[in-house]
């Protein structure tokens, strides 16, 4: 992993914030809405490991925060959260299996959506579940037609890296 | 309890490998100790950035910073959303091809110059049997006379299906504060929450917690607006005997006290009636209101800035 990887990381997150902030949330399909930063977030963090997840998460969610004028620090919580979770997939159990990118993105749309549903209510604001579970199955719908393509995308500009260079805690044997 | 000195197995070789008494940690576990700080760090510094947001957000060194940080990325958004135009123009001439486009464009047009001369009239006339007649109905011809127009257009869209708020790409240095009502072609759209130098946000009319003192111009009806089923609003607060039909016009109600003055001037509209009926159980009238304004097309819009500050 190199500066050069970060740099890139970085660029293809803020470019997928700027993005999701400007036009993505505006395209709803049946109360359903795809979430770009996600689906690049977990295309980042499986293919660069967990601290790239976790940091990458927290920085796109600022930039999402700062641009939409919401509360500093929500966004980010969420998706340093997801970021690492992501990444530790990536480097154990997920690693090399071709249905990972799916399962993650399906895994954390959901996760992610309810996690932005607890915070809002934890902070005292209207967190109405219905609309929710509404945008819940489109939304998984549209963020896995959008998982091939950018995760495409990522793996040709991150190379997969070898499997020392993950960081596992489990050690291998033989 | 196992022994530290346990004898792991390779299956290949079918040998035993000593572990070393004295072997040194592998650097791995370091690695997750610091994964794991990380984490800890960047969760403590969200939650944080959290609090210091909750607890003051509409000012203090963190809104300024979000200030800064917004202006720096407004360029971006701009450039997103200007990329992003032509698309959502051919989506939107998709999905708008049910009838004749241009026919359709024509008369929505006509309908729109004939709704807010109707509208203009109607206040205009209502506010004149009781206040101060033709003067007022000049004024609402166009935008209320205290206020500037101050033309601008959406950057960014709500984030989460809880929160119905947009980002304009207007701000502190346009004049805009806090509270100042935004506007489209087609009505009232909500007010700004939130003020930066270069950028505002609106919280729209059809969040959880908006809420307008409206009235009915054609009967003189007033209420509280708030959001209904399904895009549509719900006009609250309307005894059961007041007279509410189909077709109504409701604008704005503005201040009726000087000592709790509204945040939206008299006159804009807001939408029309398309139900009222009365129910047993129910304390006032259910009347159910269709906004003019495209909550889900938002572009162009127009933040209306008093022309002597509150």
């Amino acid at each position: 992993m190199s500066v050069v990887d970060g740099l890139k990381a970085a660029a293809l997150l803020f470019v997928a914030a700027i993005f999701q902030v400007s036009i993505f949330s505006q395209a709803r399909v049946l109360a359903g809405e795809p979430d770009l930063l996600l689906v690049m977030l977990v295309a980042v963090a499986l293919l660069r490991g967990s601290m790239f997840g976790a940091v990458g998460g927290f920085f796109a969610g600022l930039i999402v925060d700062t641009a939409t004028g919401a509360k500093l620090g929500l966004t980010s919580l969420v998706l340093t959260l997801a970021g690492y979770w992501i990444g530790r997939y990536g480097e154990t159990t997920g690693r090399d299996r071709a249905h990972a990118p799916f399962l993650s993105v399906a895994v954390v749309t959901v996760l992610y959506s309810f996690g932005v549903l607890v915070l809002h209510f934890v902070l005292g604001e209207p967190a109405p579940a219905a609309p929710l579970a509404r945008g819940l199955v489109p939304s998984i719908v549209l963020n896995l037609i959008l998982t091939a393509p950018v995760y495409a995308l990522v793996r040709r500009l991150l190379r997969p890296l070898d499997r020392g260079d993950y960081a596992t805690e489990v050690q291998l044997l033989g | 309890m196992a022994s530290r000195d346990r004898t792991a197995r390779v299956a290949v070789l079918g040998t035993s490998v000593q572990r070393s008494r004295n072997e040194r940690r592998p650097p791995r576990g370091r690695n997750a100790q610091l994964r794991r700080a990380v984490l800890v760090l960047l969760v403590l510094v969200a939650l944080v950035l959290l609090t210091v947001s909750f607890r003051s957000p509409t000012s203090g060194a963190l809104h300024t910073a979000q200030g800064y940080g917004a202006t720096v990325l407004r360029p971006f958004q701009v450039a997103a959303e200007r990329v992003a135009r032509p698309f959502r123009d051919a989506y939107d001439y998709v999905t708008g091809l049910t009838g004749a486009k241009s026919e359709n464009e024509k008369l929505k047009r006509e309908v729109r110059q004939l709704r807010t001369q109707a509208t203009a009239n109607l206040a205009g006339a209502r506010r004149a049997a009781e206040l101060e007649a033709l003067m007022r109905f000049e004024n609402l011809r166009s935008f209320p006379k205290d206020y500037t127009p101050v033309n601008t257009t959406v950057i960014s869209f709500p984030g989460t299906p809880f929160a119905q708020q947009v980002t304009i790409a207007a701000g502190a240095n346009s004049g805009i504060r806090i509270n100042t009502p935004v506007v489209t072609a087609d009505g009232l759209i909500g007010r700004v929450t939130n003020v930066f130098p270069s950028t505002s946000q609106v919280t729209l009319l059809n969040d959880e917690e908006s809420s307008v003192a409206a009235v009915d111009v054609t009967h003189g009806v007033s209420g509280i607006i708030r959001r209904g089923p399904r895009g549509t609003f719900i006009l609250d607060r309307v005894a059961k005997e007041a007279k509410v039909a189909k077709g109504d016009v409701i604008v704005t109600r503005g201040t009726v006290d000087r000592r709790y003055p509204s945040y939206y001037p008299y006159g804009i509209q807001i939408g029309t009636v398309l139900s009222a009926s009365p129910s047993d159980i129910a304390t006032f009238l259910s009347v159910q209101v269709t906004p003019y304004a495209r909550f889900d097309s938002l572009d162009a819009v127009a933040a209306l800035v008093p022309k002597t500050p509150k």
